[in-house]
């Protein structure tokens, strides 16, 4: 019942909304004002801007909640414009920011609710609501029977997620999905959604106005202005490093080169080799070590090569005959590849030799981690990000639907 | 003769009353329920019409009793039909108002939450939005319950059924010993079907309301 990846088709337009426009009467500019988008299959498109801008007017006109005044929704290669609001809804999922669980109705009932008006049996119903409780990490024996209010706000916030996927329909709209939780379990549910879209691979419409959100969930970012219209429609990396106006610069805030060290890890920079020393080893090996390199400290490692500690020059003259593990500082600020740089950073700051230690998942000393690194990183990519920005225009120039102030 | 032995003398008399009281207010009541319940369904999402539906129902209340009573003798002539109509009428307010009340109550997030998974406006409403109101509209169901069992006594000035007969019997033979005999077993005989109602009503309501939302 899940969709596997269907790698053959990849860049398959999903979404494509045509000159969408919405006026309220009574309102001198319109909500959204001739908007232009394609939604590639298979990945979480962003939609994000200051309050107001239309974002969710646009999103909720997808599922037609609310209907355009002009223009043309296609979903599917289907243009879906004037088709029957309610089978369209039946077909995408819909989860929104107060997620609006059915609190007199049990998780079960609620999951329950789309296989039902499709009119699937109630064999497959059942075994659907106990896989999509599995899927997010709830075990239906416990909770297939419980009431909404019985649930703390990250569990509502997971049914309300595993009832958008009941009908396994191939588009989802997330309006601030993870907007009304606490920072921590927010986090935790963002990774693990994104753990799950690896698995389902949905075309998702995202909508949130947190620019961090954005970047940490999107495979496209739309950066929205006044009307709906669109400032930039970029990979998060692209629109960290190559802004295109000044309006998705002052968006992105300061602090962009931090948020871009959010997208890349330390597995994929090379890691600096630092002076190290056997355990079994005495003071005069890590003076030895520390003549023939710059640093000031020197890492000793154990048997199996795992960071025990740091020994300076200086301990290492008063080391008075005690082993090398008694003397110097802890290891602090250990790393593994799979952290992103910004966490990398994070550690380096605070620790004693303002590095950051690499370690893989048995423990064992990879390397480490500077703050030149940090700085090279963000170079490098701001080259590849422009240089890429530069061919891009070039293209956007002959392709008219992609419209925005990129230049 | 004390009241406890005219009670006892009248005892059959006094189970027929009770049983006409309870089915003449139970069928007014299931009528200002229909009614309330689809007059309040149909208005609650615009003002006006709501506003209108609060004023005529209100309105309705604030007819002396006895007036509305005579009044409907000309077309339903006396007996049964003239007081369930009359109490009809007085029974709507408490529940048109919660339903409304109810109604309005719903989270609008939930509702949205509904039509974005595909359901149509009458599966919203059936399945969403009244089960969520029931336990409002059941509290209006169980005032209107209440108050018709004591106007239902004034019924009897057109030959209406229950213990209004008692009372204005009683009426009739004021300076008699009998008299407040009469009087007091009317009112009694009100307040034990009062709470018969009271107590079904409660009980309706919490059989009837998911545990969900109690």
């Amino acid at each position: 019942m899940t969709t596997t990846v269907d790698s053959s088709k990849p860049g398959r337009t999903m979404i494509r909304l045509e000159n969408l426009r919405k006026e309220y009467p009574k309102e001198p500019k319109p909500a959204v004002d001739d908007l232009t988008l394609e939604i590639p299959e298979g990945e979480i498109v962003i939609l994000v801007g200051p309050s107001g801008c239309g974002k969710t007017t646009t999103m909720k006109m997808i599922n037609r909640i609310i209907e355009p005044t002009s223009g043309r929704i296609i979903v599917d290669d289907k243009d879906v414009t004037h088709e029957d609001p309610d089978q369209l809804r039946r077909r995408i999922g819909y989860v929104i920011q107060q997620i609006g669980l059915f609190p007199h109705q049990t998780i079960a009932e609620n999951i329950a609710t789309v296989p039902k008006l499709l009119g699937w049996d109630a064999k497959r119903i059942d075994a659907r609501i106990d896989e999509l409780l599995e899927t997010v990490s709830m075990s239906p024996a416990t909770y297939r029977n419980r009431y909404p209010k019985q649930l703390s706000g990250g569990q509502r916030q997971r049914v309300g997620v595993a009832r958008a996927l009941s009908g396994d329909p191939a588009v989802m709209l997330m309006d601030e999905p993870f907007g009304a939780i606490d920072p921590i379990t927010r986090d935790r549910l963002q990774n693990e959604f994104l753990r799950l879209q690896a698995e389902v691979r949905k075309t998702i419409v995202f909508v949130t106005h947190d620019i961090d959100e954005a970047i940490k969930m999107g495979d496209r970012i739309a950066i929205l202005q006044e009307g709906s219209r669109i400032a930039q429609y970029d990979t998060p990396e692209q629109i960290l490093t190559a802004p295109a106006s000044d309006f998705v610069a002052d968006f992105i805030g300061a602090g962009a080169s931090l948020k871009r060290l959010n997208l890349s890890r330390v597995r994929d920079i090379e890691l600096t080799q630092w002076p190290t020393v056997d355990r079994s080893a005495d003071g005069a090996a890590v003076l030895e070590a520390l003549r023939t390199s710059d640093k000031g400290c020197a890492l000793v490692l154990d048997e199996q090569r795992r960071p025990c500690r740091w020994v300076s020059a200086t301990d290492a003259h008063r080391a008075d005959g005690r082993a090398l593990d008694e003397i110097g500082l802890p290891p602090d600020a250990v790393v593994e590849p799979q952290a992103t740089l910004n966490d990398a950073l994070n550690e380096l700051i605070t620790a004693n030799y303002s590095v950051a230690i690499v370690v893989d998942a048995a423990g064992v000393y990879q390397g480490i981690v500077d703050i030149d690194h940090i700085n090279e990183a963000i170079r490098g990519m701001r080259t590849a990000a422009r240089a890429k920005a530069r061919a891009g225009l070039a293209e956007e120039a002959a392709d008219p639907l992609v419209k925005g102030d990129s230049t | 003769m004390t009241l406890w032995e005219f009670l006892g003398r009248r005892y059959d008399d006094m189970l027929e009353a009770g049983l006409q009281h309870i089915v003449l207010v139970g069928v007014s009541v299931l009528l200002a329920t229909v009614i309330g319940v689809a007059l309040g369904v149909a208005t609650y999402h615009t003002e006006r019409p709501r506003e209108l539906a609060l004023a005529v129902t209100g309105s309705f209340l604030t007819i002396p009793s006895f007036a509305l009573f005579v009044l409907l003798i000309p077309p339903l002539g006396i007996g049964f039909p003239p007081v369930v109509v009359a109490l009809t009428m007085y029974g709507l307010l408490p529940v048109v108002r919660n339903t409304i009340t109810g109604l309005r109550e719903v989270d609008p997030a939930i509702v949205e939450s509904a039509q974005g998974m595909g359901l149509s406006r009458a599966q919203r409403l059936t399945r969403i939005e009244l089960p969520l109101a029931w336990p409002v509209i059941v509290t209006g169901v169980r005032v209107t319950a209440l108050i018709l069992v004591g106007i239902a006594t004034i019924g009897a000035v057109v030959d209406g059924p229950g213990y209004g007969e008692f009372i204005f019997d009683g009426l009739a033979r004021v300076g008699s010993p009998v008299a407040i005999n009469l009087v007091l077993a009317g009112m009694i005989g009100v307040i034990i079907v009062a709470l018969l109602f009271d107590t079904a009503f409660n009980l309706i309501g919490k059989l009837t309301t998911s545990r969900g939302v109690r």
